[in-house]
């Protein structure tokens, strides 16, 4: 079970603050091989999360969050072989991942879900400890963006500490409705 | 009792505001005398209606509507007492209902928002692209000509995701700096109305646009002592300052926020040792918002109470004329020595000012006045426009302010700079300097010390390279002027304007610092760095408890009543209108 606690994500996220890398914007794909995968990787994203792709890659995206999570994914190694899994067959490819008998997919499948929802890397392999480290496992906040845009925060119609998004006042008001934050325009 | 009944029309609600009491199309008013206010004909029925008030012995009332008058079921008093007054009764029904369709016809409730927002004969519509005559499908750059330098200032943007990139966001990135370029042109030109560059001073500098009064008003003329009303277009010289005084000379005066950097961040110190000054102003549109709502003292705020939502710019479309909207500047001047500056003075947009200290508590100095030779290091311009109710932010600065990083991390460095010391390469850049900050009447920082400024990378390499190539042609369209020294640093706008979440509008690019206004706040974190929007998204009124202020921080420096601040309206509702980020507004 992953500790939560906020003094673990605060405690973690000061110290690779100053490691954190740059938001990679505007940093066009090299081939047209990534420009594909990554519109695959978002798809991919939206199903494994439930998030409307649109809201994790809006055609106007001034964040680009998505290339920062594509490339730490690409990082893995077990990547590419998941990559195969979603060309394949991408209307299934979620199921087929997060079902896989391979450990190493299965579990960079979860770390994909983890980095949308808190902004911060957990090694596949460290997922697939069983039983999880009583300390806690380790985890890598991947940039301030990151923490701002982690999921977590929305779905649970909030923000992180120290920054909202929302108009003055908005404490004394009623949460806004979920589906603000995790239905796209329109859907 | 006999009453003199005078009518005028309440406003009406508008986009704007509401007006308190709302209910009522007409008030009564004793101090108002029709027969000043309404046609001749009028004059006759309210002949009728006095007699007939003598008659029925009608106490003054304050009815709902006009037409109201005369009908017993009507109103707080029962008026009909005996047949023998039908006939005067119905009489002054009918009178009653013709002034209320006279009411309407004849003297039309103004538009609040078209009074706060007249029409503008001529909105620069430019794109920055044009279609390819040789193919449609294509878009191609709009030439950087002189004709740009005539055009006037846009109502709004006009910007496309179709461009020259394939990137439909710097397409959109760059139809925005375009704008940005034009707004800028548009509010530096002479003030007499000769075109930007030919004014009679050196480097055909001249008094601008956004410095003449007519156009323009500084902050601390509208939010007054005491919370008086401001008066537009009125020049405002104290009698420390008047033997000071002379043609064309602004006048700047000190509060915090004129030497105080944001987030309280500390002064900006240049080279020569002296305190970098700013000043806030604001356009018509703007003034006129404030004043109409009595915004301009902490009362006034908290007696508004309506939606606060300054009036928005929009180009012409169909029969519908364009309008500027509401337009705020911010801008940074350096002092300099008409005598040793002699050779650099030429390259700065510069302007003679009285410099007014108030005293406590706005300044720990004076009451104290000097005159100082300023020149222009940076510009900020602020404009909500339709589609950018978030406002757009543009920035601009002096090419000689500082160095970039990646400037001095290759020694390619060409001073002089106003705020680097090319030969203390181990300085600590973006250093607050220490403390005591306020500053003297001298303007001379108290020690030695001075702010080694460098340029932060923060724009997307992108959006910087499409930004430097603008501003390599719109220099090179100024060149031989003074304003050929002065950058866009880039432009911040809305990617996503209808956002319920990100009440900011997803802002494009994320950060924008200018390094004179901004300069110890430069980066990429998150609400630490310097974002317009993040910032000015948290802006509220002065009065307690507080209500979002539209994006500026204008309306916190009103001042209260007569000195006399008040216990906090607790009982105040923080927002009864509906606003991003809130579900219920506040009964």
């Amino acid at each position: 079970m992953i500790d939560f606690t906020r003094r673990n994500v605060l405690g973690v996220a000061a110290g690779t603050m100053a490691s954190a890398i740059s938001v990679a914007q505007f940093a066009e794909p090299a081939a047209a091989d990534d420009t594909a995968d990554l519109d695959l990787f978002v798809k991919l994203s939206s199903a494994l999360t439930g998030i409307d792709a649109l809201l994790l890659a809006p055609s106007r995206d001034p964040l680009q969050i998505k290339q920062v999570y594509f490339k730490q994914a690409r990082s893995d190694p077990a990547f590419e072989s998941l990559m195969q899994i979603v060309r394949a067959n991408p209307a299934d490819a979620a199921g087929n991942i997060m079902n896989n008998k391979d450990p190493k997919i299965k579990f960079l499948g979860r770390s994909i879900i983890l980095v949308w929802y808190l902004g911060a890397w957990y090694q596949p392999s460290a997922l697939a400890q069983t039983p999880s480290p009583a300390s806690g496992l380790p985890f890598k906040v991947i940039s301030p963006t990151a923490y701002t845009q982690a999921w977590a925060w929305r779905v649970a119609q909030a923000h992180p500490m120290g920054y909202s998004e929302l108009r003055f006042g908005y404490w004394s008001d009623d949460p806004l409705p979920v589906d603000d934050f995790v239905k796209a325009k329109g859907a | 009792m006999e009453a003199f009944i005078g009518l005028y029309p309440a406003r009406r609600k508008s986009l704007s505001h509401r007006h308190r009491p709302a209910e009522s199309t007409f008030r009564f008013s004793s101090a108002i005398k029709p027969l000043d206010l309404l046609p001749s004909l009028n004059r006759f029925f309210l002949r009728i209606l006095r007699v007939w008030a003598r008659i029925t012995a009608v106490q003054p009332i304050a009815p709902q509507n006009a037409a109201s008058i005369g009908v017993p079921s009507v109103g707080k008093s029962t008026l009909m007492r005996n047949a023998s007054k039908l006939a005067i009764t119905a009489a002054g029904a009918a009178v009653a209902c013709m002034l209320s369709w006279q009411a309407h016809a004849q003297a039309p409730v103004p538009d609040a928002a078209a009074v706060d927002n007249p029409p503008v004969a001529n909105c620069n519509t430019t794109r920055d692209t044009a279609q390819d005559p040789g193919d449609p499908s294509k878009r191609i750059a709009t030439p950087i000509d002189s004709n740009l330098l005539t055009l006037g200032q846009p109502c709004q943007q006009s910007v496309s995701p179709n461009g020259l990139a394939a990137d439909g966001l710097l397409n959109m990135q760059r139809g925005f700096d375009f704008y940005s370029w034009l707004t800028f042109i548009a509010l530096n030109s002479p003030a007499d109305g000769k075109v930007i560059g030919q004014g009679p001073r050196p480097g055909g500098d001249a008094v601008t646009k956004w410095e003449a009064l007519s156009n323009y008003r500084p902050l601390a003329a509208v939010m007054l002592e005491k919370g008086a009303k401001p008066t537009w277009g009125t020049r405002i010289v104290t009698e420390l300052c008047r033997p000071l005084d002379g043609p064309d000379k602004i006048v700047l005066q000190l509060g915090e926020a004129a030497w105080n950097q944001p987030f309280k961040t500390g002064p900006l110190i240049d080279q020569n040792g002296n305190y970098a000054l700013f000043d806030i102003l604001m356009n018509k549109p703007m003034f006129d918002f404030v004043v109409t709502n009595g915004l301009y003292s902490k009362q006034g705020q908290e007696r508004f109470d309506g939606d606060i939502s300054f009036p928005l710019g929009v180009n012409p479309a169909g029969s519908e004329p364009g309008r500027m909207g509401a337009v705020m500047l911010k801008v940074s001047w350096h002092i300099l020595d008409p005598d040793k500056d002699k050779v650099i003075i030429r390259q700065f947009h510069t302007a003679d000012a009285l410099i007014y200290f108030p005293g406590p508590p706005a300044t720990k100095t004076g009451p104290a006045c000097v005159a100082k030779t300023l020149g222009l290091i940076g510009f900020h311009i602020g404009h909500k426009t339709k589609f950018a109710p978030q406002w757009v932010w543009s920035s601009f600065e002096h090419v000689r302010n500082a160095p970039n990083e990646k400037q001095v991390a290759a020694r390619d460095l060409h001073p002089p700079y106003t705020f680097y010391n090319a030969a203390c390469p181990r300085c600590t850049s973006n250093n607050t300097p220490p403390s005591p900050w306020d500053p003297p009447a001298s303007l001379k920082f108290h020690s030695s010390d001075k702010t080694q400024v460098v340029r932060s990378t923060i724009l997307p390499d992108a959006v910087a390279k499409e930004v430097d190539d603008l501003n390599r042609s719109f220099r090179n369209l100024l060149k031989g002027t003074v304003w050929e020294n002065y950058m866009l640093i880039t432009t911040q706008w809305p990617s996503n304007n209808e956002s319920k979440t990100d009440c900011n509008g997803v802002p494009m690019p994320m950060f924008l610092a200018n390094t004179t206004l901004e300069t110890y706040s430069q980066g990429r974190v998150p609400l630490a760095s310097s974002s317009c929007m993040a910032c000015h998204g948290n802006a509220t009124t002065r009065h307690v408890p507080a209500v979002a202020s539209d994006f500026t921080f204008i309306l916190e420096k009103a001042q209260c009543e007569n000195d006399v601040c008040g216990p906090p309206a607790i009982n105040k509702s923080v927002a009864n209108v509906k606003r991003c980020g809130l579900v219920n507004p506040a009964e």
